[in-house]
Parts: structure tokens; C-alpha cells; sequence
């Protein structure tokens, strides 16, 4: 937990700045207000209020509490939440949604090194994969997949590029609408690493992707103290060449800013720690499908940890490589059973949403790792509070509190129980309703 | 005991093959009453050895066990050192960095696949302990890596620290890509001849005596008194830092080599070079310049008889290993294979009928030499008091080809048992046959 | 020395073995003081075996050495009948990986057409070394596609591909999908894709198809024959080649896998009334009474391969012979290979490594063999009016250290120079 919250502290304490600058006199559209009444509050943080009230304004949430604590502003829409459960939205601190890509064939155990020929086609190379690239650049616009993700739940998306060793930046969604500029929390949120391979070029192995990822801090490293003493006095010294790939890597070797690493089995997860500490990095697991049969590394390393809710084994995993039985039980039974056993441990980590698109088996995957151990409220912390600490956003996101930015499902039901219904979402303040399907 | 789930999960996994997950600081066990081929130092007819602590203890006759060490009875079975394969890619993600002909920074001990179950199939024919390489493709590949098959414990566990660093080199068709067919669009990768396979690696060795020698200069002009204003440290480049090793002696060569001018060409070169070269990997035509390897003291690490499978295995006889031997090669068989590692003993007797070998010289094909090649004779490869308890216990002697691998020990504890392999596989098949019940995970 | 001293000793060298042929008989050899392992009927420990025009004329205890006889005192060596291969692809492959050396595989799908013995390379580097390994005899057979072609039985000894042929069309072979993928050779990476891959009874029922043509093809063009006024029908060379085997004039082999693959050839074989022999038959442990109370032998694959089901445990391949055999099934051994096929005892020593009874291990690379291709009149044991296939081992012939001294296929000494020999003695001489 220490080093997690070393690892979001910069970037916590820049978007408190953001913060404060918004609390201002608001300029331009001021946002409704809504006060949503007789809800359960489930805040995560703070205490659970059986029946109370919240109140939005202006896309923050303005104060909440037991009914007869709070009052209903004047000027708010009252929207009636009798026999509701009001949560902070879901974050999933990665996910590829917005992206084409392509799918997995159900039942296929996950590869560990993406196949040269599975890569997508070349069409894509406008936006050639590396430190540089910016996810914001190729999204597109999909109706269905907000509303799926709302309906379970999701408010808040970090979108990460899928393709090369060196994926590019993500970017950081509030799912409030239908265009991207509204919706950036944070452009450039992190730099994503895979360890896959290149399309017929160099590194073509893992080996050789693992010695390039070295090289390339290395070589970011070189060119940062190059630059750096250039500018300081530059007579004398020959001008070092600029280097755009280089240049984007700097903020990640110089300025911790955060790194997430795509592990697709244990043996990646130790993989990536090994880099970290040689670079000092400022670095998230991603994957971490398998992290329960490195939980004594991991507890004495504690990197944030991204779990996965996909809980195919991958290609070259034990449960694969003996027998389709076994990997049945792996899908079924083991893997679930990942996020239990960590927190058995007392190891923290965010569920996200990773490649899967559709939100309702996204939802489904949550309830499976419960069914396998996971008490519910480590669920959902896995969901909103911790995954806002790891992406430095816990002044802003992952709790229902004052001044946080209003992110709140109201569920019928309980959010993990499997009939439980998401009738209504606030995103930035901004109410989508849902129309409650029989059952 | 420390990883309920863990355990628990694998004794499942290990319905096939059965083995307990070990301790990580090495067990306890007394072998009773069997045939030991100590390969250094003799045979005893019926005799017993003890490992305590991962070590052997003692070897010798009537040892007793102390208190609450298993034992076992081996009376009517062979006893001998743990099997060890010199040239094999298993327990790795990935073989090749063959994008492009250099690449000595790609060193396979960074993916290591402890998830391998090529590594149970080793433990189910007596190997203890594995060279595993990076592939053939590039004349200059990439560091190799020694490991035991402590199947079921953490990959660095896996890693054997003592044995001596090696780089793959590779010579002849492979490196060529005579076997590949350029597609339209791509180019012939560099070097497409033996004459190019040569130039190339003197070309990176070169590169590598001029960065180290960048670095020698810088060193030394930071370390002046006054060191320059404009003075700027040169790149740092893995690719060359590995190179610089090899320069330095502190990692040996092991080339892959098939054709006799090639073998010959490349000890040249290391003699021109200045590195030196621990074993040549297959080497098919070894018997013709037995003498050569033998004077320069060169090891190989071969096939026994598969060959014929390209043009320049097309005169690899079956008498390689067995004549070289005879010549003073240091020779060790290898398996280059996940199927083939289990049988690595019956490659080993062939050389007695193609060769002449005895049946000691035979089973040192597959123990202490390799252990020599690898640097870690001093630790396994033989039975000896001191000496790491890695053993594997044969039904009959491991060079009759009735024999069968009953059990593998590695560091005192057992990774390989036959006989509870076959009572899990008995109990399986019961539980198969009857209802389903829909137990968790643990 | 006189010149006239010189010459009549010359004379003496040069007609010496002509003087001393004249004694003997040719073709009339004794091996004396073997000890005789034939196979069929009891171990001899120390007999004698004759040979004449190329037939074991007598072997026994007591058999006289006939005057004129070329003896061979075979002290301290065990006589067997030479082995057969049951399957192999010797003189068709010479180096794998080289495309121009290998005749084993034709392109397309079916091939009833494609005959081994009109392509085998009869003077192959790989026959010698098989031969002085003790094998006399192999079926060499065509691989790929669903019907691969005919295979053949040779012996191997010979100077012309017709001269070595015991039988020129042993089988029709016919192959359904393999259990698994990529293989676990070279890397040991890449497996774990344990599931079926295509399926077997879609093949089969494309077979039946394909028969039923056939028969339809034969049925006109044979009541065209008879009757001038019918349409001939075109020539169909695909339907002629397969009617030897509709006919049950040569025997079906099946390349069979997987258990359910198996069920299916079975129940196939006993529809479409084949004479039938299966090949590979990787989880014929788990149908072995079903095959054996079929009748249908099996000529085991290779040995060298890893299990293809993990499931069915590590030793899979190893014990799967001995329990075919338990259940009655006649089985045998095979190379599957052209460069490996000398190690044809090693398969069944393995198998009885892992349960396979010794005496069973052995004749099933000899009579087992024989019987299974219709040769054991002549083939697979040493038996009196039998070929005189002989090898002469100082060692159990299954055992990897045991060296073979001498071998007769018909009664010819064999020659037991090859490859390795030559180039070992050519740099030997270094």
C-alpha cells in the first residue's frame, strides 16, 4: 500500500492543483443538479447509509447523507431512488474499448507471445505502435459499449493501445457521452509495455523483447542526461541528435511517470520486476492472471496489481499444457480464484475490464471471483477506490464523498449479485437512465 | 506447507507425474541396497547412499537412516548419477532471436518457463539438470542458461549459479537459411554462406574489442585529475557488453557446427579472436577431426545417431561420439529435444555397440562429462561424498535397453516416483469411473 | 625364387578358393554351435542351421553338417530370424530435409495410384545400415493425404528394387488425423494442443463414399465387358487401384489414433469388409479388447514420441504395446522411419521396459510381422522350408550393445558394410 501510494503521489498532488483551480466560480455551462433520494449509499469510503440522499452539482457530488441530514437544493431535479443502491462508479484502470481489435476465439487459452501473423493488419500503420503514440488518436466512437460498461456498473475507463512491445500512452475516459474530448480525465496517462513481438522485425522473441526494453531505457537514459547537460552549457559539446522515440520514453525514466506492464503469467510478472527496479520505475502489473503463485514475491515487492476478470490460462501455463481437463478446471475454477488468494494474502489490486468489451461479462467475471472466495467488499474496493489511488485520481474518483466527482450507479439490487440491474448512472453529473429488463 | 493453495493445485497437476513439491534448501533421503554406479569411482554391488541437506553424506554399506529420513529400497536396481543433458531448449518461452544474425543480448535465462512440462518428461527419463540453449539460428545468439528440473518450485530455483557462462555461436545451413525460403518482399538475410557466417562474428568480436576500448579511454580520462570539459560517456550497449564478456574469458563458447572446415575455421577464429570455446553442439563430423578437438581440448555435445535429416548431417555417423571419445574428446550425448531427453540413456549405450565403449565410458557420456562441459563437476555428475544428491534409480542397468527410470532426486528430494505416479493414475481412473462430484478448488 | 617357383605359387593363390569351392556345395551352408532363439518352437542352446538354395533345410540339436557344406561355427552366438520392419520409409527418404531426396509423399489427398516399390531407391545409404542391424525385411510405405498409395515388402538385399521385393503391394494405406499438432521435438515447446484435431469418422464416411464409387465403376465397367451394347465407362484410375483392395485382395492399413478414431475404423472396416491392418494406434490401449476381438493386428508407430494425450499418462506410447497384447491383439513393431530404422528392436525393447512380455517384444519384429503381411510361410522364423533369413548376434538381439557378426537373407551372406562404416574406416585411416 506504501508503495502504491508513492507510486500516485505526483500525480495525485497535480490533479489536486486541477482541482482547486476548478473549484472556482464556475465559467461557461454550469451543470445540473440532482438530488437522488432514499437510496442505500454504499460510499466505499465512510460509512453505508441505509436510506439517504445524494446531491450533484454541477458533475460533482455536492454532499450526501441520511435523509433527514441532507437537504434537497432548491434548484435540484429529484430523481426518487426508493429500493435503489447508490455506488461510486466503477473504474477499470485498463481496457481496450473504443479500439478494433481482434477477438480471441472462445475457449482458447490466452497466447503468451502474441503470433507474428495475428497482429492486425497493416492498414493500422498510420498509427505505428511505440513510446510515442497516443491511444486518444485511434478511438472510435462505440454507443453499445458505454452503455454496456455503465450497465455494469463502469464509469470511468483507462484505454491503453494493444499493439507492439512498446504499446504507446494510454488515456484516461469518464464515460459521460458520445464524444472523446469531454470525456479525457488525462491524456498520456501511462506508458504501456507488452512482452510480445515484434511484426517480423526485431525483437521477433521474448528474449530479444525483454534485452530491447532494456536497451531502450538505456538508451532514454542516455539521451535524457545527454539533453540535460546540453542545456546547461552547451559550448563545447556537440549537439545530441534528437530522437522522438527516446524523447517520449524520458517522463517514464526521469519523472516516474507510471508504467504498466502487460504480464501474461507469473513468469512475466518477475520478468517485469526485474526492470523496474534496474530503471526505478514508477510501474503497474497488468494481467497478473497468475500473481497468487507469485504472492511471495509480490508481497515483498507491492506493485499495484491490474487482475485481469478474463480466466482463460495462457498458451504455455501448466493447466494448458496438461490436458484439456485440467484446463477446464483452470478456466472454471483456478484462475477465479486468483483475486481470492490474493487477498488472502493481503496483497491489494484493481479488477479491470482488460480486452473484454462487453461490460455484462465483465460484470459476470467480478461475480465468478467472488463465487470463488472473494469477499464483496474487497471486490468492490477492487473496483473504485484502489484502482482511483493507483492512477493517482483518489481526491477525484473511487468513493462517494464531497467534492469527488460525481460517478454513482444506482443498482437494483446488490451490484454482485447476479440479477442485480444498473437503472441509472451519473458520469460527470451527467444522468443515464436504463430501462430495468424483467427477469 | 507454506503455500496451501499452491500445493494443492499441484497435486492435482501432478496426477501424471507424480512429485511433491520440494524444499527450497534441499531433503533428506537414503537410497538402500542397490546397484550404485558412482561413475568416478567405481560400482558397489549392493550398497547405499545417503543425502542429507541436499548433499551426499555418505555412500557406503549398512548406513542407517536417521531418524524420520525416507527410505528407499532399491534392492535389485541401479543407482546413478542424475542424468545431464548438455544441449536442450526446454523450460524456455521462445528459442530464437532470429530477426536478426547478432544477438548475444538475448539471453535466455531471462525467459525461463518453469511451466514446462518438457521438464517432468526430463525428470521421467533420470535428468537432473539441463544446458538450455538459445537456438541455432544466428551465428552469434544468445547466453545460455544451466538448470536443474526442480519441477514445481519457482523458476530462480531452477538456475544453477555454479555453472560456467555460455554464448551460442552457430555455424553452416541454419545460420545460412539455406532451409528458408525468401518470400516476395523480403531480402536474404546476411550472412547466406559459410564465408559470410565467418566474417560477420570476426566483424561483431571487432566492433566489441573497439567499445571496450571507447570505455577504457573514458574511464581512464574521467578518472584524470582534470578530465575534459566535453567528455561524454560512450552508449552502453548489451549487445556488445555480452561480446566484451567472452573477450574478457568470463563466458565460454558453445557452437553449434556440423561440417569439419567449418569446426576447424571457427577454432581459428577464436584463436585470432581471443575467446575460447568450450564445446562444439552436434558437430556430425567430429570423427574427422577427432584429433584437432582433442589437441585443442575442445568438448562436444552430440547427437547419438539421428542424422540424415539435412544435407550436412548426411555423413554423421552413428560411431561420432564413441570414436571421439576414443580419440581423448570430452564427449556428452544430448537430447536438443523435449521427447528425445528422456531416452538419453539408451543414446548413451549405442555408443558401446557403435564405438566400443564399456558400459562405465558409456554412462559418463551422460553424467560427468557433461558435468565438465558445464563447468559443474565439482557439484553433480557423479556419486561422491560432498557432492550435490541429484540421482536417478533405473530398474535395470541404464545402458540395457530393458531399462526404465523408477525415480529422480534432485538435492534429496524426489521429483519423479514411478510407482506413486502409477497409484495417482490408479486412483484417477477410479474416481473417474465413478460420480462426478463438484469439489472446489481446495 | 625361380620365375617357375613364382608362378606356381601364384598359381596357388589365385586358384585356392576355386579349389576349395569345388569341394563344397553351393549354396550349402552349416551354422554349427549356435544357440538357436527361431521364434516359433523352443529355444536350442547349441544347434545347427542349413542352409540350401537359400532355405533352412534343417535346424535342430542334432542335425548333421551334409558333406560339402561351408560351416560356420557360430560359438558364443545366438542365432534369430532376421527382423522385419512394419513399417518404414527405407529407399524412399534419404535426407528429410532435403525435398529432392524424399519420394514418400504425394501431393493431393488420394493416391491408390502411388506404388513404394516403383520409387524405392534400392541402393538407399539407410538399407545397409538397417540390415546390419539385423533387419532383413521392411514394409516400405507411402505417407500423407487420406489414401497415401501402396506399400511394399522388401527384403533388404538386393540390386534391383523388383529383386528385393517379398511383395510389391503389402497395403493400401490410409491415413486419419493424428491426436495432436505440433509435435514435441526440437525445443520441446509449442505442445499441449491435446484435442482432436479433424475427425476421423468424417474421413471415413468420405471413404465410404469414394468405395461405393468404386464398386459402382467396376460393376459397369464389368457388365459393359461382358455386353457391347452398355457404355464403357471412362478409365478411372483412382477406382481401378482401389479394387484390389475393395476385393480383399490386399490388405487395408489405417493410420488410426485416437480412441473414438479408432471405434470408427473398426466398425468401418467390418462395413466395408476389409481385410485390415492399423498403424500407429497411439490409445489402442483403451480399445484393445474392441481390436482384438476384431481381429484387426496393429503395426505399432514409433516409440520415440512423447504421449499425445496427456492424460493418458507419461509412459503412454511405452506401455500401450504391452496392453494390446494382454488383450489378445496381435501386434508388431516399426521404425516409421528411413535414417532411424535400424533401431527397430529398441521400439519393442522399450515396450517390454514397460510391461510387454520379452518373447511377445521379440516376435513382433519377426513373426508377428510376417503373419500380419501374409509372408510367414517364408518369413519371420527360423523354421525348416523357411527362408533363410539368419542374423548372428553375440548378444540378446533387442539389446542396444549387442553387435550383429553376420547375417544371411536367402541363404546370401550379407553384405554388413554401410555408411558408417566406410566413412568411419576412410578417416580412420587418417
Amino acid at each position: 500500500m506504501k508503495n502504491s501510494k508513492r507510486v500516485s503521489s505526483l500525480l495525485a498532488l497535480s490533479f489536486i492543483t486541477a482541482l482547486i483551480l476548478a473549484a472556482g466560480p464556475p465559467a461557461g455551462d454550469v451543470g445540473p443538479t440532482y438530488a437522488i433520494r432514499n437510496c442505500r449509499i454504499i460510499p466505499v469510503v465512510g460509512p453505508e447509509v441505509e436510506k439517504g440522499t445524494v446531491v450533484i452539482r454541477d458533475g460533482l457530488i455536492e454532499s450526501l447523507g441520511p435523509a433527514d441530514k441532507v437537504k434537497v437544493p432548491d434548484d435540484a431535479e429529484v430523481v426518487e431512488a426508493e429500493g435503489l443502491v447508490a455506488y461510486p462508479g466503477f473504474i477499470s484502470a485498463l481496457s481496450n474499448l473504443f479500439l478494433e481489435q481482434p477477438a480471441r476465439p472462445e475457449g482458447q487459452a490466452a497466447p503468451t507471445e502474441v503470433p507474428i501473423q495475428a497482429q492486425p493488419a497493416a492498414a493500422e500503420d498510420r498509427f505505428p505502435p511505440g513510446p510515442g503514440l497516443f491511444v486518444l488518436d485511434q478511438l472510435k466512437p462505440k454507443k453499445a459499449a458505454v452503455e454496456g460498461f455503465h450497465k455494469a456498473g463502469f464509469t470511468t475507463v483507462l484505454v491503453a493501445p494493444i499493439r507492439g512491445v512498446f504499446q504507446g500512452q494510454s488515456v484516461l475516459l469518464n464515460l459521460n457521452g458520445e464524444a472523446f474530448q469531454p470525456m479525457v480525465l488525462r491524456n498520456g496517462a501511462a506508458l504501456h509495455i507488452n512482452f510480445t513481438t515484434e511484426r517480423g522485425s526485431y525483437p521477433s522473441s521474448l528474449m530479444g523483447t525483454i534485452a530491447h526494453i532494456r536497451q531502450s531505457f538505456i538508451d532514454a537514459e542516455y539521451y535524457a542526461a545527454r539533453q540535460t547537460r546540453y542545456a546547461k552549457g552547451p559550448a563545447g559539446l556537440k549537439r545530441p541528435e534528437y530522437d522522438p522515440r527516446l524523447e517520449a520514453l524520458v517522463p517514464f525514466v526521469r519523472d516516474r511517470k507510471p508504467v504498466v506492464f502487460q504480464c501474461n503469467n507469473l513468469e512475466d510478472i518477475k520478468r517485469a520486476l526485474k526492470i523496474i527496479a534496474e530503471f526505478k520505475l514508477n510501474a503497474l502489473l497488468a494481467g497478473a492472471n497468475e500473481a497468487w503463485r507469485g504472492a511471495d514475491v509480490l508481497k515483498k515487492t507491492p506493485i499495484p496489481l491490474l487482475v485481469s476478470l478474463d480466466f482463460r490460462p495462457p498458451a504455455a501455463s501448466m493447466y494448458v499444457t496438461q490436458g484439456e481437463e485440467l484446463r477446464k478446471k483452470a478456466e472454471a475454477e483456478i484462475y477465479p480464484a486468483n483475486a481470492a488468494a490474493l487477498a488472502k494474502e493481503g496483497i491489494a489490486f484493481a479488477f479491470v475490464s482488460a480486452a473484454n468489451a462487453d461490460g455484462a461479462s465483465v460484470l459476470r467475471g467480478v461475480r465468478t471471483a467472488i463465487k470463488a472466495g472473494l469477499p464483496k467488499d474487497e471486490a468492490l474496493r477492487a473496483l473504485t477506490i484502489r484502482p482511483a489511488r493507483y492512477l493517482g485520481l483518489e481526491q477525484a474518483l473511487g468513493s462517494l464523498e464531497p467534492g469527488k466527482i460525481a460517478n454513482i450507479i444506482l443498482v437494483k439490487g446488490q451490484i454482485f449479485d447476479d440479477n442485480a440491474q444498473v437503472t441509472k448512472a451519473f458520469v460527470d453529473g451527467v444522468l443515464f437512465r436504463y430501462a430495468e429488463v424483467s427477469k | 506447507m507454506k503455500k496451501p493453495l499452491l500445493s494443492c493445485l499441484l497435486g492435482f497437476v501432478l496426477l501424471a507425474a507424480a512429485a511433491l513439491p520440494a524444499s527450497a534448501d534441499g531433503g533428506d533421503i537414503l537410497i538402500k541396497n542397490g546397484t550404485i554406479l558412482t561413475v568416478t569411482k567405481g560400482v558397489i554391488v549392493k550398497g547405499d547412499v545417503l543425502v542429507m541437506g541436499g548433499l551426499i553424506k555418505q555412500i557406503g554399506e549398512n548406513i542407517s537412516a536417521p531418524a524420520g529420513v525416507r527410505v528407499v529400497d532399491a534392492t535389485g536396481r541401479f543407482v546413478l548419477p542424475g542424468i545431464i543433458d548438455s544441449h536442450t531448449h526446454i523450460a524456455l518461452a521462445g528459442t530464437n532471436e532470429g530477426s536478426e544474425a547478432i544477438t548475444p543480448e538475448a539471453d535466455v535465462g531471462t525467459v525461463i518457463n518453469a511451466d514446462d512440462t518438457s521438464i517432468l518428461t526430463a525428470l521421467s527419463g533420470g535428468v537432473t539438470m539441463v544446458h538450455t540453449m538459445h537456438g541455432s539460428a544466428n551465428p552469434i545468439g544468445g547466453p545460455n542458461v544451466v538448470l536443474k528440473t526442480k519441477w514445481g518450485r519457482p523458476s530462480e530455483e531452477l538456475v544453477v549459479k555454479e555453472a560456467l557462462p555460455t554464448l551460442k555461436f552457430a555455424l553452416g545451413e541454419n545460420v545460412k537459411q539455406s532451409g528458408r525460403t525468401v518470400q516476395p518482399g523480403q531480402i536474404q538475410r546476411y550472412p547466406a554462406t559459410r564465408m559470410g557466417a565467418n566474417a560477420i562474428i570476426r566483424r561483431e568480436f571487432l566492433k566489441a574489442k573497439n567499445y571496450m576500448e571507447q570505455w577504457d579511454r573514458y574511464n581512464k580520462a574521467a578518472a584524470a585529475k582534470n578530465p575534459p570539459k566535453n567528455l561524454v560517456p560512450p552508449r552502453q550497449d548489451l549487445r556488445m557488453e555480452v561480446l566484451a564478456e567472452v573477450l574478457r574469458g568470463n563466458m565460454v563458447a558453445r557452437c553449434h557446427s556440423y561440417q569439419a572446415t567449418e569446426t576447424l575455421e571457427f577454432m581459428e577464429l577464436a584463436k585470432e579472436l581471443g575467446f575460447k570455446i568450450a564445446c562444439f553442439e552436434h558437430i556430425w563430423e567430429g570423427y574427422k577431426i577427432a584429433d584437432e578437438l582433442a589437441a585443442a581440448g575442445i568438448g562436444i555435445s552430440v547427437f547419438a545417431d539421428s542424422w540424415a535429416y539435412k544435407m550436412e548431417a548426411a555423413e554423421g555417423i552413428a560411431y561420432n561420439a564413441g570414436y571421439c571419445a576414443k580419440r581423448g574428446v570430452l564427449v556428452s550425448i544430448n537430447s536438443d529435444s523435449g521427447e528425445r531427453i528422456r531416452r538419453l540413456f539408451n543414446d548413451a549405450a549405442k555408443t558401446m555397440k557403435y564405438g566400443g565403449l564399456s558400459e562405465e565410458e558409456a554412462l559418463n557420456l551422460i553424467t560427468i562429462n557433461p558435468a565438465i562441459q558445464l563447468g559443474v563437476d565439482r557439484i553433480v555428475g557423479s556419486l561422491e561424498v560432498g557432492k550435490q544428491g541429484d540421482i536417478a534409480i533405473f530398474n535395470e542397468h541404464p545402458m540395457s535397453a530393458y531399462t526404465r527410470c523408477d525415480m529422480t532426486i534432485i538435492e534429496g528430494d524426489v521429483y519423479f516416483d514411478r510407482e506413486a505416479a502409477l497409484k495417482d493414475r490408479e486412483e484417477a481412473a477410479k474416481k473417474a469411473a465413478a460420480p462426478r462430484d463438484k469439489g472446489g478448488v481446495s | 625364387m625361380t620365375k617357375r617357383a613364382l608362378l606356381i605359387a601364384l598359381l596357388v593363390i589365385i586358384l585356392a578358393p576355386f579349389a576349395s569351392a569345388q569341394a563344397k556345395t553351393p549354396g550349402l551352408i552349416a551354422i554349427t554351435n549356435a544357440r538357436i532363439i527361431p521364434v516359433v518352437g523352443g529355444e536350442i542352446p547349441k544347434g545347427t542351421i542349413i542352409i540350401k538354395d537359400g532355405v533352412i533345410a534343417a535346424i535342430g540339436a542334432d542335425v548333421a553338417v551334409p558333406p560339402g557344406a561351408e560351416v560356420f561355427d557360430a560359438t558364443g552366438l545366438r542365432a534369430y530370424p532376421g527382423m522385419i520392419d512394419g513399417y518404414s520409409s527405407l529407399g524412399l527418404v534419404e535426407v528429410s530435409g532435403v525435398a529432392a531426396t524424399v519420394d514418400s509423399r504425394e501431393t493431393g489427398r488420394v493416391n491408390p495410384q502411388a506404388r513404394a516399390l516403383e520409387a524405392v531407391r534400392y541402393d538407399s545409404m539407410h538399407i545397409p545400415i538397417a540390415r546390419s542391424n539385423g533387419i532383413t525385411a521392411a514394409v516400405v510405405a507411402p505417407s500423407g493425404g487420406l489414401i497415401s498409395g501402396v506399400s511394399c515388402l522388401l527384403r533388404l538385399d538386393g540390386w534391383t528394387n523388383r529383386a528385393m521385393a517379398v511383395k510389391a503391394a503389402a497395403a493400401m494405406h490410409i491415413e486419419l488425423p493424428g491426436l495432436r499438432g505440433a509435435r514435441g521435438g526440437f525445443g520441446g515447446m509449442g505442445r499441449g494442443g491435446a484435442q482432436v484435431r479433424a475427425d476421423g469418422p468424417t474421413l471415413l464416411a468420405e471413404l465410404k463414399e469414394l468405395f461405393n464409387a468404386a464398386r459402382a465403376y467396376e460393376k459397369r465397367r464389368d457388365a459393359a465387358a461382358k455386353n457391347r451394347l452398355l457404355a464403357l465407362p471412362e478409365y478411372n484410375q483412382t477406382y481401378e487401384c482401389l479394387l484390389p483392395l475393395l476385393k480383399g485382395e490386399m490388405p487395408a492399413m489405417i493410420s488410426v489414433h485416437s480412441e473414438r478414431d479408432i471405434r470408427a475404423a473398426i466398425a468401418f472396416v467390418r462395413d466395408e469388409k476389409l481385410k485390415a491392418v492399423f498403424y500407429g494406434v497411439e490409445q489402442g490401449f483403451k480399445a484393445a479388447d474392441e481390436i482384438s476381438k476384431a481381429g484387426i493386428p496393429v503395426v505399432l508407430g514409433s516409440l520415440y514420441d512423447l504421449p499425445p494425450v496427456w492424460e493418458d499418462g507419461y509412459d503412454a506410447l511405452f506401455r500401450n504395446p504391452g496392453l494390446l497384447a494382454k488383450a489378445g491383439v496381435k501386434i508388431a513393431f516399426s521404425s516409421s522411419s528411413a535414417s532411424a530404422a535400424k533401431d527397430l528392436p529398441y521400439h519393442a525393447a522399450k515396450a517390454a521396459a514397460f510391461g510387454l512380455d520379452k518373447t511377445e517384444a521379440l516376435k513382433a519384429v519377426t513373426i508377428n510381422t510376417a503373419e500380419i503381411f501374409g509372408v510367414e510361410r517364408t518369413l519371420g522364423s527360423l523354421e525348416k522350408g523357411k527362408a533363410a533369413n539368419i542374423v548372428l548376434a553375440d548378444n540378446d538381439i533387442l539389446e542396444l550393445r549387442t553387435n550383429i557378426k553376420r547375417v544371411y537373407i536367402d541363404g546370401r551372406e550379407a553384405d554388413l558394410s554401410n555408411r558408417y562404416t566406410e566413412l568411419l574406416e576412410k578417416f580412420k585411416r587418417r
